[in-house]
C-alpha cells in the first residue's frame, strides 16, 4: 500500500501525478495545493504542466470517439471464426 | 523486401478505434460506420493472400475501408430517384427571413475546423499506436471512453496509484510524439 505524503512539499514525480489527476478533475483539494506550491519553484514541472494542459485541450478539440466494447467483441468473434474456417 | 505481415487476431485491438474515427467523419452515422468497419475486416481477411507486405497493415485496411465508404455512397445515390425540394418561404409574410438564416454564425464550426480536428484525432491515435499497448489501452479507457477510475482499476486489475502512473507515462509519450506537428 502506498504511503500518503502529508507534507505540502512534494517531489517532481508526485507533482506530475497530481498534475495528471488534475487534467481529469480528479485531484483533491490538498493535492491541488501541493501542486501549486511545487509549480511555484519548479520550472521543469511548470513546463510539463503547461504541456499537459495543452494535450488535454488538443484531445478535447479532436473529439475522439471509440467504438463500443460490445461491437469490438462482436468483430473479434467474427474475425476469429472466419480465420479458423480459412485455416481448417 | 516486404516486411509487414498480417495478424488478423490483433486487428480489432490495434485498429478499430482508428478506423472508427476515420469513418465517422466521412459517413456521420455510428451504425453505418460500424457496418463499414465490419465489412472492411471481413474483406481484409478474405483478401489476406493478396497482401504483399509493402504497406503497413493499417494502411492496407484503410485502403479497403476507403473503397467500402465509396461503395456506401454509390449505393445510397443509386437509391435516390427523386430530388427532395423543400419550400420554406411560401407566404409573403415570411419573405426575407431566409436572409437572416444565411448570416454566418461565428460560433458555428466550419468545415475546415472539422477537417483539422479529424486530422488531429487521427494524429493522436497514430501516436497512441506507437506507445506501450497496455498504457494506450488504459489511456483510451480513461480519456476517450471517460470510464471511472475504479472501473478501470478493476478491469485491468491495478491500483489507482498504478493507474495514474500509467496514464502519466502515456500522456508524456503522447505529448512527445505530438510535439513536432501539433504543439
Amino acid at each position: 500500500m502506498s504511503k500518503k505524503n502529508k507534507s505540502l512539499f512534494v517531489d517532481c514525480s508526485e507533482a506530475a501525478t497530481c498534475c495528471t489527476k488534475a487534467q481529469y478533475d480528479e485531484a483533491g483539494f490538498f493535492e491541488k495545493i501541493k501542486l501549486m506550491i511545487h509549480l511555484a519553484f519548479c520550472r521543469t514541472c511548470r513546463t510539463f504542466s503547461s504541456k499537459n494542459s495543452k494535450l488535454t485541450r488538443k484531445i478535447e478539440e479532436a473529439n475522439l470517439k471509440c467504438c463500443s466494447e460490445e461491437k469490438k467483441r462482436e468483430w473479434r468473434e467474427s474475425i476469429n471464426k472466419l480465420h479458423r474456417e480459412e485455416h481448417s | 523486401m516486404p516486411s509487414n505481415q498480417l495478424d488478423p487476431n490483433k486487428w480489432v485491438d490495434r485498429y478499430s478505434d482508428y478506423l472508427f474515427n476515420y469513418t465517422i467523419v466521412r459517413v456521420n452515422d455510428r451504425e453505418v460506420a460500424n457496418d463499414l468497419i465490419s465489412e472492411t475486416f471481413l474483406a481484409g481477411l478474405k483478401s489476406a493472400k493478396n497482401f504483399k507486405g509493402e504497406a503497413s497493415e493499417r494502411t492496407w485496411l484503410i485502403s479497403i475501408l476507403k473503397r467500402k465508404i465509396i461503395d456506401h455512397y454509390r449505393r445510397n445515390n443509386s437509391k435516390k430517384g427523386q430530388a427532395e425540394v423543400k419550400i420554406n418561404y411560401t407566404g409573403e409574410d415570411s419573405e426575407g427571413e431566409w436572409l437572416e438564416e444565411q448570416v454566418a454564425d461565428q460560433f458555428d464550426r466550419t468545415a475546415e475546423d472539422e477537417m483539422e480536428n479529424n486530422e488531429l484525432g487521427l494524429a493522436i491515435l497514430d501516436c497512441l499506436d506507437s506507445i506501450n499497448e497496455k498504457q494506450a489501452a488504459i489511456f483510451k479507457r480513461k480519456t476517450i471512453d471517460g470510464v471511472d477510475t475504479e472501473a478501470i482499476c478493476n478491469e485491468f486489475d491495478i491500483t489507482p496509484s498504478n493507474l495514474w502512473v500509467i496514464i502519466h507515462r502515456a500522456r508524456t509519450a503522447l505529448a512527445a510524439c505530438m510535439e513536432k506537428n501539433w504543439f
